[in-house]
C-alpha cells in the first residue's frame, strides 16, 4: 500500500461483505416463499423480503464502489485522500443509516413508516429499489456529496489519469441521478419515466464507467500492461456504453404510455448494449495475455477475468435476449427479467466490487501483494461456486420465464398468473438449489478472509516473456 | 490459453490475419450469417502460406463455425422435427439450447480474438493445426 489514507477504504469493504451476506439471507428466504408461500409470515412477507434484498443490494455496492475509491483514487491521483477523517465519518453516517433504514422495513409497517418518517412532506417512497424513507435519501445525499468533496478534491490536487477522471465522472453521475429519486410527479407515466432516470441510467450508464475504472486499475496492476494501452480500451468502453445506454433507456419506455417512438429508439440502441461488454471481455483477456508479470494474487484476476465474463453474459446477453420491443411486448415483467437481473448486477456489479477487494484486502491487511496460497485457493472455490450457482439461477429463472410467457401470454387460452406460477414450481425449487450452492460459495468467500492468516504469502511476481 | 512456441514468433502479418479470421467467426454468430463465413472460407483459400499463428486460427475459426452449424441450426431443427412446434416444452428447450449454445460459441470466439490480438494459439477445444 502506497498511501496511509487508503486503509479507510477498509471499514468500508468490510459493510459490503457483511450487507452482502444480509443480501443473500433474504433471497433465500424469498427463494423459500416462492414455494411455501407463508413461510415467516406475517414476520416478513414477501413484499418486506424483496425490498430489503434489493435495497441491500444497491447499498452494499454503494460501499463498494466507495471502498474501491478511497483505495484506488490516492495511488491514482499520487497523492494522500483529502480528508481521511470525513471518509470515516461519513462510513459511519452511511452504515447507521442503512442499517436504521432496514430495521424500519422489517420492525414497521411500510405505510407506518412512511408516516414515521415524514414522507407526507417530500412524498418520495413507495417506488421500486427507491423505497427508502425521503429522510435516508437525504442522508445518501449528504454522503454522495461529502464523499465526492473528499475524492474529487483529491484528483483535481493531484495527478489526473483516465481511470481516476472515469471514476469521478460516474461517480458525479451517480450522485446527479440520483436527486431523480426525489421528483415524485402525480401522473404515473412522468414518475415512471423519470424512475428509470435513476433505475437505468445508473446501472446502464454511469455505475459502468465505475465498473471500467475499477476493472482498468486492477489489471493495470496485475498485469504490468503499459497504462497507455490499457487506458485507450477504456475510452472505447466507456464512450460505447453512454453511447448506446442512455438512449438505451427507451426499452423501458415501450408500454408505460410513452410515444410510440421510443419502440424503435429503445430497441436499436439497447441492440448495441452488449458492444461495451463484448470489448469490455476481450480487453480484459487481452490484457492478462499480454501480462509483463506474474502477479501473486491469482484470485484477483480471475475475479477481474470473470467480471468481464459473466458481465457480458448477464447484461450483455441477457439483457439483449428481451430488449426488442416486440419480443418484451411478451417478456416484460416475468421470470426472464429476473434472470437478466440476477446476472447481469452478480456479473457486473457484485464482481467488481469482489475484484477490488480481493486485489486491495491483502494490502489493506498488512500482506505486501498478495494472500497465502491456501487462502487464494479457498477465494477461487468461492469463485467458482458462486459463479457457476449463479449461471444455474439464470437459467433455471430463464426456464421458468419461457414456460411462464407461453403459459400466461401467449398459449390460445392463457392462465391466470397464480395458476402458471404453481405449473413453474419445478424451477422454484432448482432456483433454490443453486442459491444454496451460491451461500455455501459465499460462506467459503468470508472464510477464505481467516483461513492461511499464519502462512506465508503466495510467491512474488516474477517477469515473464513478452509475445510479439 | 498457451504461448506460441518461442521460435515461431507471429509476425504482424499473421497476427493481423489471425484477428480477421475470428473476427469473421464472430460476425458470423453476430451480424452476418452465411456471409461472413464465405469471407472466412475465401480467407482460407491460400492457408499453406500464411504465417504459422494464421493458419491456427484460420483452422480454429473454421472448425468452430462448422460446430456452430451443427450445435444451432441442426440440433434446434431436430428438436423442431422430433417434439413438435405446439409443445411448450418445445419451447423452452429450444431457446434456453440457442441462446445457452450460441452465448458459449461467442464466449469461445472472444477469447480467441483476445489470443489473436495477443499473438497467442487459439484456446480450446479448437486450438487449430500448424503445418509447414
Amino acid at each position: 500500500m502506497q498511501y496511509l489514507s487508503q486503509k479507510v477504504a477498509k471499514p468500508y469493504f468490510v459493510a459490503a461483505i457483511g450487507l452482502f451476506a444480509g443480501q443473500i439471507l433474504f433471497g433465500l428466504i424469498m427463494g423459500i416463499q416462492y414455494l411455501v408461500g407463508d413461510f415467516l409470515f406475517p414476520a416478513i412477507p414477501f413484499n418486506v423480503a424483496r425490498m430489503v434484498h434489493t435495497n441491500l443490494l444497491i447499498v452494499w455496492l454503494l460501499f463498494g464502489f466507495m471502498g474501491a475509491s478511497y483505495y484506488l483514487v490516492p495511488e491514482e491521483a499520487e497523492r494522500e485522500l483529502e480528508s481521511p477523517l470525513l471518509a470515516k465519518i461519513l462510513f459511519w453516517v452511511f452504515l447507521i443509516a442503512g442499517a436504521l433504514t432496514v430495521v424500519g422495513y422489517l420492525a414497521v409497517p411500510y405505510a407506518s413508516l412512511a408516516k414515521l418518517t415524514g414522507n407526507d412532506v417530500l412524498p418520495t417512497m413507495g417506488r421500486e429499489f427507491l423505497e427508502q424513507p425521503t429522510i435516508t435519501k437525504v442522508g445518501i445525499v449528504v454522503v454522495a456529496l461529502g464523499f465526492l468533496y473528499n475524492v474529487g478534491l483529491t484528483i483535481l490536487k493531484g495527478r489526473k489519469t483516465v481511470i481516476n477522471l472515469v471514476l469521478l465522472t460516474g461517480l458525479a453521475g451517480l450522485a446527479v441521478l440520483f436527486l431523480f429519486s426525489f421528483y415524485n410527479p402525480d401522473n404515473l407515466v412522468l414518475d415512471k419515466f423519470y424512475w428509470w432516470w435513476v433505475v437505468h441510467l445508473w446501472v446502464e450508464g454511469v455505475w459502468e464507467l465505475i465498473l471500467g475504472s475499477i476493472l482498468a486499475f486492477v489489471l493495470i496492476k496485475v498485469t504490468g500492461v503499459d497504462r497507455e494501452i490499457i487506458e485507450k480500451w477504456l475510452y472505447v468502453i466507456i464512450a460505447m456504453a453512454l453511447i448506446t445506454g442512455i438512449i438505451g433507456t427507451g426499452h423501458h419506455y415501450f408500454w408505460i404510455g410513452t410515444p410510440e417512438y421510443w419502440q424503435w429508439l429503445g430497441s436499436v440502441f439497447s441492440a448495441m448494449e452488449p458492444l461495451p461488454f463484448f470489448a469490455m471481455t476481450v480487453f480484459a483477456f487481452n490484457m492478462v495475455n499480454r501480462r509483463r508479470r506474474e502477479h501473486p494474487n491469482q484470485a484477483a484476476t480471475l475475479w477481474a477475468l470473470g467480471t468481464s465474463v459473466m458481465a457480458f453474459l448477464g447484461a450483455g446477453v441477457w439483457g439483449f435476449l428481451h430488449t426488442l420491443a416486440p419480443v418484451n411486448y411478451y417478456t416484460h415483467g416475468t421470470q426472464i427479467t429476473a434472470a437478466h437481473g440476477h446476472m447481469a448486477f452478480y456479473g457486473a456489479y457484485v464482481m467488481i466490487v469482489l475484484t477490488i477487494i480481493s486485489y486491495a484486502m491483502p494490502m489493506l491487511r498488512g500482506q505486501t501483494a498478495a494472500n497465502s496460497r491456501r487462502s487464494q485457493v479457498l477465494e477461487m472455490w468461492s469463485f467458482w461456486l458462486m459463479t457457476v450457482s449463479m449461471v444455474f439461477i439464470t437459467l433455471f429463472l430463464t426456464g421458468a420465464g419461457i414456460l411462464q410467457v407461453y403459459l400466461q401470454r401467449y398459449s390460445a387460452q392463457p392462465l391466470p398468473f397464480m395458476v402458471v406460477q404453481e405449473q413453474i414450481s419445478l424451477f422454484y425449487w432448482l432456483r433454490l438449489i443453486a442459491g444454496l450452492v451460491f451461500t455455501i460459495g459465499l460462506g467459503a468467500y468470508i472464510a477464505s478472509f481467516f483461513v492461511g492468516r499464519t502462512e506465508p504469502e503466495a510467491v512474488a511476481m516474477k517477469s515473464v516473456p513478452v509475445t510479439a | 490459453m498457451s504461448r506460441f512456441p518461442a521460435e515461431r514468433r507471429p509476425d504482424a502479418d499473421g497476427r493481423r490475419l489471425a484477428v480477421r479470421a475470428q473476427a469473421l467467426y464472430l460476425a458470423n454468430l453476430l451480424i452476418l450469417p452465411g456471409l461472413a463465413f464465405a469471407a472466412l472460407l475465401w480467407l482460407r483459400r491460400r492457408r499453406a502460406g500464411v504465417p504459422l499463428l494464421a493458419q491456427a486460427h484460420l483452422d480454429a475459426a473454421l472448425h468452430a463455425s462448422l460446430w456452430a452449424l451443427a450445435l444451432l441450426p441442426g440440433v434446434a431443427g431436430l428438436l423442431v422435427l422430433v417434439a413438435g412446434l405446439r409443445a411448450p416444452a418445445t419451447w423452452m428447450t429450444l431457446i434456453l439450447w440457442v441462446v445457452s449454445m450460441h452465448t458459449a460459441l461467442v464466449l469461445w470466439g472472444l477469447l480467441a480474438l483476445a489470443a489473436a490480438l495477443a499473438g497467442r494459439l487459439p484456446p480450446p477445444p479448437w486450438r487449430g493445426r500448424i503445418s509447414g
